[in-house]
């Protein structure tokens, strides 16, 4: 009933190959659209700035990493890496005086090259041998980090970016920044919709379920890998920057260091592999979440005039987080955007699935 | 219409309850600091015992009439080392009124730094963060009171100088450390110290986290050191003590930075860790005025914070030293500008602690505008198998070439 089908007819492929399929997708896709560029006018600014700005950003930076590791089948342990690539020649090049948008795509294709590269060597090998070569890409760029000054920003090895200024435009206000992370967002969500209908797309789903098979089918498993890689790593790079130039106005190892990379795995992962939706549902879980539960438990125990040890109390919303990865693997091991897909599916036909039973 | 009644009582009750607590609250309106800590990662091993040191300080400190009539509030909340999180922290905490920040974690002051500086909030800084923080001319608002790894390196170097009779230049220091930020960053301040003194430095880079030194530990057995600095933390000490059974290093030539405590003590064993040495600008153990005064007042009773295991700990020490000065320079600042308290305020009354030394609790500061960190004094203790023993006074040597590093460092941060 919410998603009404009746009516919908896809009498030739351009038809069937719509983005949305149903017309409720669409409206609800644009209605949260709308939610989104309305944000800063409707919510608070703490939410906006500490929320929904860095949720934007490292959905987007999923995404690209869901095009790798949910589309083309790859494991990347290494994103948070790329990421720092992107963001340090960014800055750099901005530093340097180049304008901001330039800058962004430097760092966009500095990950690219660097990413692809190193793919080019990773790719000889499969499964958990790539997992355990693209974590050694990890730990080869925190080494880079933090033993070269020149790049890392001098010995306390934190690098601070020149304000923002896109298309002539000074940005400094927490609106300004929100809009950027959004523009973006939506930018990578737009290119990830779109990929699913694409020769590229379909390329690199044969190359997840069987890179062989893909490859009798005349499929360069090989190039799609390798293009899958290239284009992830250019949107890790532009988000990379984008973090750094919105949300920290400082590059620091830190930010981009091995458990940062095992972070956007999981937010993959839960998120549900090669779900765009899910990707989002997944950031917000494993970013938010925490600081969330934090902040409930804290203000529960305040409220109920509980005399907690600040160390317990910092313990239990670790172990509410955990306990909430684990219920939503267990529930539904393909992750949010599957739990979300299996709500679409029975909203589709209720209440008329109903007579049946 | 039953329902209309009750909703109105509750409402009335409401309204009074709000008018009854605004009232109490313009009679004595708190004064906040933000303790934005990481109470379940990496920095556990300190973070409990500042947290419960500043509740501890501030309960005492409500108890005796609030700080010019004004209690303090300690809010402490978890950041985990997320960068993300503790960004979150701060801007939370300051739109509940909070101006006084410490994050006490290098990551997290790194992240939250350029928004306390265009904001104008005080970061309170000490021993986490940049090292060229202390230039108050380009940081304005951060005030890493005590001092930088820099200078504790020269301090050091400067005390095995005096022990090796006032000559360094048949001498031979090593430098063990953590290959990673924080260990690398007194090689600079070393390498210049051995140019000028003529001494030889050796360096030793153990990697993370610090659980296999043996083979810095050979080296330094063929190079035989007169000295070793060591730039470890934690379960560091405790390798690098068997490591030091193993090759017949002396114990009481090791000398630490601040970053030595009771638990590391224990962990080598008390009578294992006789001798060893530490830098530091608070004074160790529980003969100290303040510290006794916690123990007498409140876990004599059992009403302290927390555990009193965790006030025989020279980090408890260590937070009573940096909420100490944070206190005192809130007092000033009342007393100067009256109330309500401003982060201007503070921030002149920062620059204006002069020879502070909380009672014998720690190095006497002396904070200007462009010194925030207070003269980065500190002196050596040695572990006597019971307690710290000082074996120096408060000083601070080769203040030239720190502030060389630090200007030179902190002139790359500006940027447009």
């Amino acid at each position: 009933m919410f998603y009404r089908l009746s009516g919908v007819h896809h009498a030739n492929y351009v038809s069937d190959s719509r983005i949305f399929k149903v017309p409720a997708d669409r409206n609800l896709t644009a209605f949260i659209f709308l939610i989104g560029l309305a944000a800063p006018f409707i919510m608070p600014s703490l939410y906006l700035n500490s929320y929904m700005l860095p949720w934007l950003i490292w959905t987007a930076a999923a995404l690209g990493l869901n095009l790798v590791t949910g589309w083309a089948g790859q494991l990347h342990l290494g994103y948070a890496a790329v990421m720092a690539v992107g963001a340090y020649s960014a800055i750099h090049a901005a530093r340097f005086g180049v304008p901001w948008e330039f800058a962004l795509i430097i760092g966009g294709l500095a990950s690219s090259v660097i990413g692809s590269l190193f793919a080019f060597a990773a790719l000889r090998v499969k499964g958990l041998y790539l997992a355990l070569t693209t974590l050694a890409m990890q730990f080869v760029m925190d080494w880079v980090l933090t033993h070269s000054p020149a790049i890392s920003g001098g010995s306390h090895a934190s690098l601070q970016s020149p304000t923002l200024a896109l298309l002539g435009q000074d940005i400094t206000s927490d609106t300004g920044y929100y809009y950027v992370a959004f523009g973006w967002c939506v930018l990578v969500t737009i290119f990830m919709l779109n990929l699913k209908r694409t020769g590229l797309g379909r390329a690199l789903v044969a190359v997840r379920e069987k890179d062989f098979a893909a490859a009798i089918l005349g499929v360069n498993s090989f190039y799609y890998k390798i293009l899958a890689f290239a284009t992830s790593s250019f949107i890790a790079g532009v988000s990379g920057a984008l973090l750094v130039a919105t949300f920290f106005f400082l590059a620091a190892p830190e930010q981009f260091s091995v458990n940062v990379s095992i972070q956007v795995l999981a937010m993959v992962i839960v998120g549900g592999l090669g779900s765009i939706i899910g990707s989002y549902f997944g950031v917000a879980l494993i970013l938010l979440v925490p600081g969330l539960v934090n902040g409930i438990v804290a203000g529960g125990s305040e409220a109920l005039g509980m005399q907690i040890n600040v160390e317990t109390l910092a313990h239990i919303p670790n172990a509410v987080y955990g306990a909430l990865i684990v219920i939503v693997l267990l529930i539904e091991p393909l992750g949010l955007g599957k739990l979300y897909g299996n709500i679409r599916d029975y909203l589709m036909v209720w209440p008329f699935d109903q007579l049946r039973k | 219409m039953k329902f209309k009644q009750h909703l109105k009582a509750v409402a009335l009750t409401a309204a009074l309850a709000t008018s009854a607590t605004m009232a109490s609250a313009q009679d004595e309106e708190p004064i906040r600091f933000g303790l934005c800590f990481d109470l379940s990662k990496s920095y556990t091993f300190v973070t409990p015992q500042i947290a419960q040191a500043a509740q501890d300080l501030a309960m005492y400190t409500n108890e005796n009439g609030g700080i010019e009539g004004h209690p303090v509030e300690i809010i402490v909340r978890d950041h985990g080392n997320e960068p993300q999180r503790g960004v979150e922290c701060y801007e939370q905490l300051k739109r509940d009124g909070v101006f006084i920040f410490n994050f006490l974690s290098t990551p997290v002051s790194n992240a939250a730094l350029p928004r306390a500086m265009k904001d104008g909030n005080i970061l309170m800084q000490s021993f986490v963060g940049r090292g060229d923080a202390v230039d108050g001319e380009v940081f304005e608002w951060v005030f890493p009171v005590g001092p930088t790894y820099w200078q504790q390196a020269a301090n050091a170097v400067s005390f095995i100088k005096d022990q090796l009779g006032g000559d360094l230049s048949s001498g031979k220091i090593g430098f063990i450390y953590l290959d990673y930020p924080f260990g690398q960053e007194p090689i600079e301040i070393l390498k210049t110290l051995s140019e000028k003194e003529g001494f030889e430095l050796e360096l030793y880079p153990v990697a993370l986290p610090g659980s296999d030194q043996s083979s810095a530990w050979s080296k330094i057995r063929r190079d035989k050191p007169d000295y070793v600095i060591s730039w470890l933390l934690a379960g560091g000490h405790v390798v690098a003590s068997k490591e030091m059974r193993r090759n017949r290093f002396p114990i009481d030539r090791y000398l630490t930075s601040n970053w030595l405590n009771e638990v590391d003590i224990v962990n080598i064993g008390a009578e294992e860790a006789k001798g060893i040495l530490r830098g530091t600008n608070v004074a160790g153990g529980q003969d100290v005025p303040i510290v006794k005064t916690m123990l007498e007042t409140y876990y004599a009773n059992g009403k302290g914070s927390g555990p009193e295991s965790l006030v025989h700990d020279v980090y408890y020490n260590t937070g009573m030293a940096i909420y100490s000065a944070g206190f005192e320079a809130a007092r000033m600042a009342i007393q100067e500008n009256g109330w309500p308290l401003t982060p201007e305020a503070m921030k002149t009354a920062y620059e204006g602690l002069s020879g502070y030394d909380a009672n014998g609790l720690m190095a006497p500061v002396t904070v200007t505008s462009e010194d925030h960190g207070g003269g980065g004094k500190t002196r050596v203790e040695q572990w006597d198998g019971e307690t710290w023993v000082p074996l120096t006074d408060w000083s601070a040597e080769y203040l030239d070439v720190v502030w060389g590093v630090i200007k030179e460092s902190s002139e790359k941060f500006i940027v447009e």
